[in-house]
């Protein structure tokens, strides 16, 4: 089994494909870190011509005043519970800028990193698994060399289960990268700090209504592990998806093609149809696992983030049955 | 060999990733499904401050509620006193009354945030004894448009006006519901950023005062008090040093016109 | 027979959306032999071996190597064959070595020194880490060949496996297979197209017709009793006639004064005494060695080039 493993990767990394992906995500990362540069620079000037402060410098005073006024909120009477552990968390963060003497409004690597895997995770890095993905089997199809697998001394089910766990190992590859790559270039314009920083998270859905009243601050180190798990929960999903028409369809850009139109689809239904009920149950709609974290996520009755994620796993083992079954039961003619 | 060399970090990276990547997917939901795991408060919510009030009916007091946001409250004022300061203070010195007031100003709060207030009958109690509500709501729900690039500026601003018309009126309607005669005082907004406002800004701020101000005059026993000319040359002046909130000043030159308008009225009561 | 068939196929058969394109194919090979599957494009050799090694399921019948079945034994029934199926497909962008450091990888038992062995019995060493992409078809199927055999499969199935070579080529790889077969013990299953190839290389051979084998038969015995004889004669009607009521044999007449049959088991020198008594003028006589070529005609008239 591990030397079959070694096999798909060698032939993965022969093929250039992956280093195919990581350019891109280098070219993607420096883009993003470029323009997020250039637009906090522009809110600084902003802010400093509306207000008369410049916010490079006068920023301790903003915070100061914020704070007692988050402190003042705090004692009002007549304020819910509920809102208080919000109020509560942003004191904090608050707090811990001052202490540390970090400029709430200026980038870090750290805040970058988890940004980019958060605005990558529905659509982004969907297509980087894809081009990875669909290529697995149906690629061995069409150039014939299945044959040469399936007449060796190897059941089916092991040749198929190797490309899957080869798939899975890329999957933390191509997420090792997006990590790595976004730290390094996005730390040479914003400075590699910023790993301690609190962060809100642990919002709930009740009722209908985000719940504010459990929030709590992690650290930053911890919010992005959960990101980036998360984010490879999704690569897990739409790779297994992918694997699947892979073994399905004979031709790599047939199968590329249908699983890119269904995800782009997705983004669409999401947007127009979001009351109709079972699309709620289509998994294009239940990527954006990140927003649950960081309680930007539309709040839709009965959406959270474990339903996302059991509706999720549910479209990955259907995947995973589907592609074994049929692929240990099809006749090759290729 | 390179390729050999590069399957055993891949494979490394790999194992390492998984553990790590599924550990972190643990705790992302441990964190979005448990609860709190920080203590939630200190002790029970302070919600007694209602009772504390005397709801006793003495000729020479006068009860008043503050009602809306941060300006309601008092915030930026240095000397902490308020509108409830400062309108006691002129009624002490110029009548015989005196002024029992209740502040249930919050900072930040916007129109919809006051109207869920009164919806939820916490202030029921206070509402049916009261003389006089101030009322001061509005400045967070423009504010945020104003530092929007002119490009969508106009039409988010018609959307919000809309939305805080219809909060007003539903709130005016809650108020009226509780009390139907006591006096309403309602603070038009100023600008706090006078000097850095392009016409544009000043056009939206006008015209939503205006709106509220048609709006207020349907009730037959409110009042629209405007602030906008008394801070457009006195910001330096009147604007605290967080450049948003009246200062001590400002308070003072608003609780001035407050009470100058109602003085024959308070003095019925 | 001691020995299990290193190949039994029973009453094989293959229905592909409703068109039956293996019809019930009997076959047994022993150890050591090679075989010859011959028969016409789209005759349903490919569809056969693809059972064979267990590509696609039989809609019937049975594939048996080396005793184990390939149904149910998939793992030590395949342990004992290698084979190219079609065209020699590699991987394109892996070099000669890394694509038999592919297969090598599947199978325990594969050494480096096997490896290294195979290579030099293919005559692949100077080009082995090139990329297979630079190939050029001969050296293609020559790697072709080297997966096979790496694994000391005791059946080679080589489906069509002078296609596109060269003459030279041809005759060179005849040669190995010749080599691979007495020096490494391996039975051969070749299928072609083309008679020569499998009269020049096979020892048995079965002629496969729109899915069913017409004929199989020994190379030698197909060979020698299919003996033709011409003569040229004075009276070639006479002489039909008279072999016709006196020896049983069917003699047609080719020119003016020639005439040609199979004369089957009867001595050639009893018939032309027999011509001679009764009054011919026998002027010369050949045998003329029947090729398969005949009889591969003879049993595939009628079918269509597909
Ligand atoms: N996938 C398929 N679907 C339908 N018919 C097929 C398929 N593959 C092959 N055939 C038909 O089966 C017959 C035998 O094909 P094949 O075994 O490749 O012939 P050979 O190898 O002897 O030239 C041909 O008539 C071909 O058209
Ligand atoms: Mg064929």
């Amino acid at each position: 089994m591990f030397s079959l493993i070694e096999n798909e990767v060698i032939k993965m990394i022969s093929k250039k494909r992956l280093l195919f992906v990581i350019a891109i995500l280098v070219a993607l990362i420096s883009v993003f870190a470029y323009g997020q540069h250039h637009s906090s620079e522009r809110i600084k000037t902003q802010l400093s011509q509306r207000m008369g402060i410049s916010a490079t410098t006068d920023w301790h005073k903003l915070a100061d005043q914020q704070l007692i006024e988050l402190k003042n909120r705090l004692d009002s009477p007549y304020r819910d519970e509920k809102d208080k552990s919000a109020l509560r968390v942003r004191i904090e963060q608050l707090q811990y800028n001052l202490d540390n003497d970090i400029n709430p409004l200026e980038q870090s690597a750290a805040k970058f990193t988890t940004k980019f895997m958060e605005q990558s995770i529905f659509l982004f890095l969907p297509l980087l698994i894809i081009m990875l993905a669909s290529d697995m089997v149906s690629g061995e199809s069409s150039s014939g060399t299945i044959k040469l697998l399936l007449v060796r001394n190897v059941p089916r089910w092991k040749v198929l289960l190797s490309k899957f766990l080869t798939l899975i190992m890329l999957e933390i590859i191509v997420l090792f990268f997006a990590f790595v790559l976004s730290e390094i270039i996005s730390g040479l314009f914003f400075g590699f700090g910023g790993w301690n920083a609190p962060v809100a998270t642990g919002f709930k859905l009740v009722a209908g209504k985000l719940d504010t009243s459990s929030v709590l601050n992690v650290p930053q180190w911890r919010y992005t592990l959960m990101v980036y798990s998360l984010a490879f929960f999704v690569s897990f999903v739409v790779g297994s998806i992918s694997f699947m028409i892979s073994v399905l369809v004979r031709s790599t850009a047939a199968s590329i093609g249908i699983i890119m139109s269904t995800l782009v689809a997705g983004n669409f239904i999401s947007y127009f149809l979001s009351d109709w009920k079972i699309t709620r149950y289509m998994f294009m709609v239940n990527l954006r696992l990140t927003d649950y974290l960081s309680g930007s996520f539309q709040p839709i009755e009965g959406m959270t983030l474990l339903f996302s994620i059991l509706v999720l796993l549910g479209w990955a083992s259907a995947s995973i049955i589907i592609s074994f079954v049929y692929f240990t039961k099809k006749d090759i003619l290729v | 060999m390179f390729k050999k060399s590069m399957w055993y970090s891949i494979l490394v990276i790999a194992f390492v990733g998984f553990v790590i990547l599924a550990n972190g997917f643990y705790q992302a939901i441990l964190v979005t499904t448990q609860a709190n795991p920080q203590p939630t408060s200190e002790s029970a919510p302070l919600e007694s401050a209602a009772d504390l009030t005397p709801s006793s009916k003495n000729p020479n007091t006068i009860q008043m509620l503050i009602l809306g946001d941060s300006v309601a409250k008092g915030t930026g004022d240095e000397k902490s006193k308020g509108f409830s300061g400062y309108l006691s203070e002129y009624l002490k010195n110029n009548t015989s009354k005196e002024i029992i007031a209740d502040n249930a100003g919050i900072d930040g709060l916007e129109s919809t945030g006051l109207l869920e207030q009164l919806q939820s009958h916490r202030l029921e109690e206070q509402l049916t004894h009261t003389d006089i509500i101030l009322v001061s709501i509005g400045g967070n729900d423009i504010r945020s448009i104003l530092t929007l690039n002119s490009f969508d500026k106009e039409n988010e601003f018609k959307v919000r006006l809309d939305r805080y018309l219809s909060n007003l009126k539903l709130t005016f309607k809650e108020l009226r519901r509780t009390n139907p005669n006591s006096i309403i005082i309602f603070l038009g907004l100023y600008n706090p950023y006078e000097k850095a406002t392009n016409l544009v800004d000043s056009q939206l701020l006008n015209s939503w005062n205006f709106n509220t101000q048609q709006l207020v005059e349907t009730d037959g026993k409110a009042i629209f008090i405007p602030t906008y000319d008394l801070f457009k040359y006195n910001t330096e002046r009147f604007v605290a040093q967080d450049g948003l909130h009246p200062n001590s000043a400002g308070y003072q030159a608003i609780s001035n016109r407050i009470s100058r308008s109602l003085e024959m009225i308070i003095a019925g009561l | 027979m001691p020995q299990t068939p290193v190949l039994e196929l029973t009453n094989l058969r293959k229905t592909i959306k409703g068109k039956d394109i293996v019809k019930g194919i009997n076959l047994t090979l022993h150890p050591s032999q090679i075989f010859g599957f011959l028969g016409p494009n789209g005759a349903g050799k490919t569809t056969t071996i693809r059972m064979i090694v267990g590509l696609i399921k039989p809609t019937e019948g049975s594939v048996k190597i080396c005793g184990y079945s390939v149904a149910r034994e998939f793992v030590k029934a395949l342990s004992n064959v290698g084979c190219i199926i079609e065209s020699p497909d590699m991987y394109q962008y892996l070099t000669g070595m890394e694509n038999l450091l592919q297969f090598a990888a599947m199978n325990k038992a594969i050494s480096q020194q096997r490896i290294k062995d195979v290579i030099e019995m293919v005559g692949l060493q100077h080009r082995v880490n090139d990329k297979v992409s630079t190939y050029s078809l001969g050296m293609r199927q020559r790697l072709g060949i080297a997966q096979a055999i790496i694994s000391k499969p005791k059946l080679l199935i080589l489906d069509e496996p002078t296609n596109g070579l060269d003459p030279a080529g041809i005759t060179e790889f005849r040669n190995l297979i010749r080599k691979l077969a007495y020096d490494e013990g391996m039975t051969v299953f070749v299928s072609s197209h083309i008679l020569l190839e499998i009269q020049q290389m096979c020892d048995i051979v079965s002629i496969i017709k729109q899915g069913s084998v017409v004929k199989t038969a020994n190379i030698q015995d197909l060979l020698q009793d299919n003996d033709k004889i011409e003569w040229q004669l004075s009276d070639p009607e006479t002489a039909i006639s008279l072999l016709r009521e006196h020896w049983n044999i069917q003699a047609s007449q080719l020119k003016k004064n020639t005439i040609s049959a199979n004369i089957g088991p009867h001595p050639l020198d009893k018939l032309n005494e027999f011509l001679i008594s009764e009054g011919l003028a026998l002027t010369y006589c050949s045998a003329t060695r029947n090729t398969l070529e005949d009889l591969f005609l003879d049993l595939t008239v009628g079918d269509e080039i597909v």
